[in-house]
C-alpha cells in the first residue's frame, strides 16, 4: 500500500518537482525522479479507495451493481472532483435539422455539433484504473502525417527517437506482446525485439475470423484502394507469461495485485477489464505507487486550483484545496512551493489548469487540437452451422486487422483499426442483458402495451444459446487529426461545487474523419459478408431518436462512441508560435513548468495512446532529472539511502 | 428437489420458476438469491397482486399450459421474474403493466444486489461467466465453446411438459433464423438500461454502410 500523507502535511515542506496528477504518467514521472532522489509530492485531486484490497473490493462491487456497467461505473462519484461520465449525455428526439442532436448534463458544458463522449476519472490511479490495458505503438508515418499525406500535424520528434522510451515504457507497464509480429506489422524497429511477457492468448473469436476472412482482399471505396487481411496479434499490458527471450539485465518480473500478495499474476479471463480487472492482473499505476521511493510523496484529495508563477520564464508552485467529504466539499486552500511543475492530470484537465493559471498560452493552442479515436461499431451474428464464437469471454480485445491505419489511403480518408471485440453485442446494444429483454419480450411495444411475442424456459435458453452465443463486433477506431477548433475553454459562469471551472467542450468531425468512419463501417460490412455473417448494425434514428453521436455522412447513417483516447490540449511542437510544449513536454514558455501526458501529441494516430504517453513521460523524467542535476550542480543529489539515514 | 432449508414459500417459488427459466431446481438454489428474489418480486409487484399472479401461474402450470395461458399483465410480471433470474435486475415493465399494477415503485431497472449480478443465469446459457466474476483462467478464451444443448434434451432433463414456452409466436423459433424483433437493436447512448434496448432492425432493410 502506497503512503499517503494529508493536504496540511504535504504544504509543510518545499519539494524538488510537485506533479499534479497520479496516473500513469504522474506516477511514472514520480518513481523515476523519487529514484534519482529528488524530492516529489504528487498531489491526486481524487479519492484514493482502491490502494487497500479492502478497498478494491468495495470498488467491484460497485461496478456489480451498477446497471450502466459503463467505464466511470465502478468508481464513487466526487462532487469535489467530477469526472465526466459517458452517462452525462442523452440524445434529443426528433433533432431540428442543423441543431446538435445531444445534450450533455454532468462535468463537461458541451457546446459544438457533436458530442464529445470520451470519460476520464479523477481518482488515485487516474483514468488507467478502468482503461482496458492495449499497448500498440505508433508507426514512423503517424508521427509526420502532414509531410506524408497533407493532414494533421507532424511531431517535433519521431519514432526512431522514441524506440528506447517504447521499450521502457513495455517493461514498466508489463507488457505482453509478440515482437516478431510488430515487427513484420512496421511499428517495432528491432528486429529482434522481444515483449517482457509472452504474448496473451488469442481468443477463439480471433481464429473464428483468421480462417474465415485470412489473406481476403477488401476494398475500401472511399479510398478506392484493396487490402488484404492479415490478422495481428494486440500489445496487451495484462500480465501472461514471462518472456524467457527477454533481456535479463535486469530481470523482468511480474508484479501482480496491490494490497494481496500472490495474487493477478496471471490474467484467469474476467473479462472485464474495462472497468476494473478484479485479479488486477491488467497493469494499473498503483502498481508503481506501491513501490515508491520515500523520496516520494503521495497526497490524495488535493485538487489543484491554479499553477504560480514567479518570473518571467518561472513558477514557484502551485495552489491547492482538500475536502473531506467528497458528496459536499467544504475546502481548504494550500500553496506548495517547487522547483519543477509537472501537470500530468489528463489532457483536458492539463488544460484547465494552464487556462485558468493564464499561463504558457502565448501561442493560444492551449486547450485546442482535442483529439480521441472516435470509434464506429459493427456488430454482426455469425452462421449458425459454424457454431458459436465464445464472447464475453477473455480480454476486450486480442487481435485486429491493421491493413487500414496505413498507407496512402490516409490521403482520401482518415485510417481506421479493426479491433476484432471479444465482448459480443456489449458494447453496441448492451448485451447479454438486453438479449435477455428482448427475447423475453419486455418492456412494452411503442404505445407502452405489453408485447405479445417472447419466449421462455427452455425455448429461452435455447435461443439465447445461438443469439448471444453467435455475437461478433468490430470495434473501427478512427484517426482524428488535431484541428484547432476542437478545443476546451473556460467560461466563469460553469464551474464545479468546489467553485473550479468547468471545461467547455466544442468538437466535431472533420470531413477527413468522417470519410474514415464512412469507409470503416463499409469495410466492416463486405468483411461480415464474406465471413457468412448477418450484419445487424443500424446507426440510424429509431422513432425520432437518434443515437448519440449519430451524424448522416454522403448518404449514409453513422455514429461514433468516445474511446477514452482524450489527447492534443497542450500540444507539441519546435515552434512557440503554434504549439504548447517542446519535444521534452516542457511549457514554451517556461523553464520549470512542464505538462506531460496525452495532451503533448501532435497525433494519435490508430494507436491506443497510453503507450506513447508513458514513452514521453519517461522521457520527460530524464530530461526534468537533467534539468535540476545541472541547475544545482556542484550540490550533491540525495539518494533514497542517504535521505533514509538522515530522517 | 427442494432445499429441506429453505422456507416453504421460497420452495414453491423454486419450484414453479422451473419451467419459467428453463433452468433445474438445483441451479435455481445454487444461486442462492432465491429468497431474494423473490423478496423483490413481492415489494414490485405489490404482495397481493403477486400472489395473484403467482396462483395464476400455478394454476396454468399444473393444468398443463404456459406462459400463453396468462392474461397480459401477468405475463409482463412472469418476464420480468425470468429477467431477474437471468440478470439478477428488476426491468423496467411495460408502462401498461406497471399502470395495470398500481405500483408505487418508479418503473426502472435495478440490480438487486451485487451478488445477483454475479449469479445471472443468462451467462450459462452460452456456456459463458458474469464480466467479473467467477473467471475460468488463463487462454481458456481461446477454446471452443460447445454447442448450446437442444430444446428436447433442455426439456427432458428439467422434467417440463412438452408445452410452448412462447407467446405469440407460431412456432419454436429456429436457431439459423432469429427475428430481429427477439434480438436487441443499437442503444441511442449508455445511459439506455438493458431492458429498455430497442429491437433490432431486419439485416439489410436499411440502406446503411453500403457505399
Amino acid at each position: 500500500m502506497t503512503e499517503h500523507v494529508t493536504a496540511d502535511a504535504a504544504a509543510r515542506r518545499r519539494y524538488d518537482i510537485v506533479i499534479v496528477g497520479a496516473g500513469w504518467a504522474g506516477s511514472a514521472l514520480a518513481q523515476r525522479l523519487g529514484d534519482k532522489g529528488w524530492q516529489v509530492l504528487v498531489l491526486e485531486a481524487g479519492n484514493g479507495d482502491t490502494d487497500t484490497w479492502p478497498g478494491f473490493l468495495d470498488t467491484l462491487s460497485t461496478f456489480r451493481s451498477a446497471v450502466a456497467k459503463v467505464p466511470n461505473s465502478a468508481y464513487r462519484p466526487n462532487a469535489a472532483a467530477p469526472s465526466p461520465n459517458v452517462l452525462d449525455l442523452a440524445p434529443v428526439r426528433n433533432p431540428r435539422p442543423g441543431e446538435p442532436e445531444f445534450t450533455a448534463g454532468g462535468y463537461f458544458v458541451q457546446n459544438g455539433p457533436l458530442p464529445y463522449g470520451t470519460d476520464y476519472l479523477r481518482a488515485l490511479g487516474g483514468t488507467a484504473m478502468h482503461w482496458l490495458g492495449a499497448v500498440p505503438r505508433m508507426r514512423d508515418e503517424d508521427f509526420e502525417t502532414r509531410t506524408r499525406y497533407g493532414y494533421g500535424r507532424d511531431w517535433p520528434i519521431g519514432a526512431a527517437e522514441l524506440q528506447p522510451w517504447y521499450a521502457e515504457a513495455e517493461r514498466l507497464l508489463g507488457a505482453a506482446g509478440h515482437g516478431q509480429e510488430q515487427y513484420d506489422l512496421g511499428v517495432v524497429h528491432d528486429s529482434r525485439y522481444e515483449y517482457p511477457m509472452q504474448e496473451i492468448p488469442r481468443s477463439y473469436i480471433d481464429r473464428y475470423c483468421k480462417e474465415a476472412v485470412e489473406g481476403e482482399v477488401i476494398t475500401d471505396p472511399v479510398a478506392e484502394r484493396d487490402y488484404t487481411l492479415t490478422l495481428y496479434g494486440l500489445p496487451q499490458a495484462r500480465n501472461s507469461t514471462p518472456n524467457p527471450r527477454y533481456r535479463t539485465d535486469p530481470p523482468f518480473r511480474v508484479r501482480g495485485a496491490v494490497g494481496l500478495p500472490n495474487f493477478g499474476e496471471r490474467c484467469v479471463g474476467n473479462a472485464s477489464c474495462v472497468p476494473i480487472c478484479p485479479v488486477q492482473a491488467k497493469s494499473l499505476p498503483l502498481r508503481i505507487q506501491a513501490a515508491f521511493p520515500r523520496s516520494v510523496t503521495v497526497a490524495n484529495r488535493c485538487v489543484v486550483t491554479r499553477v504560480r508563477r514567479s518570473g518571467e520564464r518561472s513558477v514557484s508552485g502551485v495552489e491547492y484545496r482538500t475536502y473531506t467529504d467528497p458528496a459536499s466539499p467544504v475546502s481548504r486552500s494550500y500553496v506548495v512551493e517547487a522547483d519543477v511543475v509537472v501537470l500530468a492530470a489528463h489532457a483536458i484537465e492539463n488544460a484547465r489548469l494552464l487556462l485558468f493559471s493564464e499561463l504558457a498560452n502565448g501561442s493560444g493552442q492551449v486547450g485546442r487540437n482535442l483529439m480521441d479515436h472516435p470509434t464506429v461499431l459493427s456488430w454482426a451474428l455469425g452462421a449458425e452451422s459454424k457454431g458459436p464464437v465464445g464472447p464475453f469471454r477473455g480480454p476486450g480485445h486480442t487481435s485486429g486487422w491493421e491493413v487500414f491505419r496505413f498507407g496512402e489511403g490516409r490521403r482520401r480518408r482518415a485510417p481506421f483499426r479493426i479491433e476484432i471485440g471479444n465482448w459480443g453485442w456489449g458494447w453496441a446494444t448492451g448485451a447479454p442483458m438486453s438479449n435477455v429483454a428482448t427475447a423475453l419480450g419486455i418492456g412494452g411495444d411503442e404505445h407502452g402495451e405489453v408485447r405479445p411475442d417472447g419466449v421462455f424456459g427452455p425455448e429461452l435458453r435455447r435461443l439465447l444459446g445461438s443469439s448471444v452465443g453467435r455475437q461478433l463486433q468490430l470495434q473501427l477506431a478512427v484517426e482524428q487529426p488535431a484541428d484547432p477548433g476542437n478545443r476546451v475553454t473556460l467560461d466563469g459562469r460553469h464551474r464545479d461545487a468546489m467553485g473550479n471551472p468547468r471545461p467547455v467542450i466544442t468538437y466535431d468531425l472533420s470531413e477527413h474523419v468522417r470519410d474514415g468512419a464512412l469507409a470503416a463501417r463499409a469495410v466492416a460490412g463486405e468483411i461480415f459478408r464474406r465471413m457468412g455473417a448477418d450484419d445487424f448494425t443500424n446507426h440510424a434514428p429509431r422513432d425520432g431518436v437518434p443515437p448519440l453521436g449519430h451524424f448522416v455522412h454522403k448518404g449514409t447513417d453513422l455514429a461514433y462512441s468516445g474511446a477514452g483516447h482524450g489527447a492534443g490540449t497542450h500540444i507539441m511542437g519546435s515552434d512557440p508560435a503554434t504549439s504548447v510544449v517542446d519535444a521534452d513536454q516542457k511549457t514554451h514558455e517556461f523553464d520549470n513548468l512542464y505538462a506531460v501526458g496525452c495532451g503533448s501529441m501532435a497525433s494519435v494516430g490508430t494507436s491506443n495512446p497510453t503507450l506513447t504517453m508513458m514513452a514521453l513521460a519517461l522521457r520527460s523524467a530524464e530530461r526534468i532529472h537533467d534539468s535540476l542535476a545541472t541547475a544545482r550542480r556542484p550540490v550533491v543529489i540525495r539518494t533514497p539511502d542517504t535521505t533514509e539515514a538522515t530522517a | 428437489m427442494a432445499d429441506p432449508a429453505a422456507t416453504a414459500d421460497v420452495q414453491d417459488f423454486v419450484k414453479f420458476c422451473v419451467p419459467l427459466t428453463g433452468f433445474t431446481a438445483f441451479d435455481l438454489y445454487a444461486t442462492d438469491m432465491a429468497g431474494a428474489y423473490l423478496d423483490t418480486a413481492r415489494r414490485q409487484v405489490g404482495p397481493e397482486r403477486f400472489d395473484t399472479f403467482w396462483t395464476a401461474w400455478k394454476q396454468a402450470v399444473t393444468g398443463g399450459g404456459g406462459p400463453q395461458d396468462l392474461a397480459p399483465t401477468h405475463r409482463e410480471v412472469a418476464r420480468a421474474l425470468v429477467y431477474l433470474w437471468y440478470t439478477g435486475a428488476w426491468p423496467r415493465l411495460a408502462p401498461a403493466a406497471h399502470a395495470d399494477l398500481r405500483r408505487e415503485q418508479a418503473n426502472t431497472e435495478f440490480v438487486v444486489a451485487p451478488e445477483a449480478y454475479v449469479e445471472g443465469l443468462v451467462w450459462r446459457t452460452f456456456h459463458g461467466h458474469p464480466s467479473g466474476a467467477k473467471p475460468p483462467g488463463f487462454g481458456t478464451w481461446g477454446v471452443r465453446p460447445p454447442a448450446p444443448p437442444e430444446v428436447e434434451e433442455l426439456r427432458a432433463g428439467l422434467g417440463v411438459r412438452d408445452v410452448a414456452y412462447r407467446t405469440g409466436l407460431d412456432a419454436e423459433v429456429s436457431p439459423e433464423d432469429i427475428p430481429a424483433h427477439l434480438l436487441p437493436g443499437f442503444r441511442s447512448g449508455r445511459h439506455v438500461p438493458p431492458s429498455e434496448v430497442p429491437v433490432a432492425t431486419v439485416p439489410g432493410t436499411i440502406e446503411e454502410g453500403r457505399v
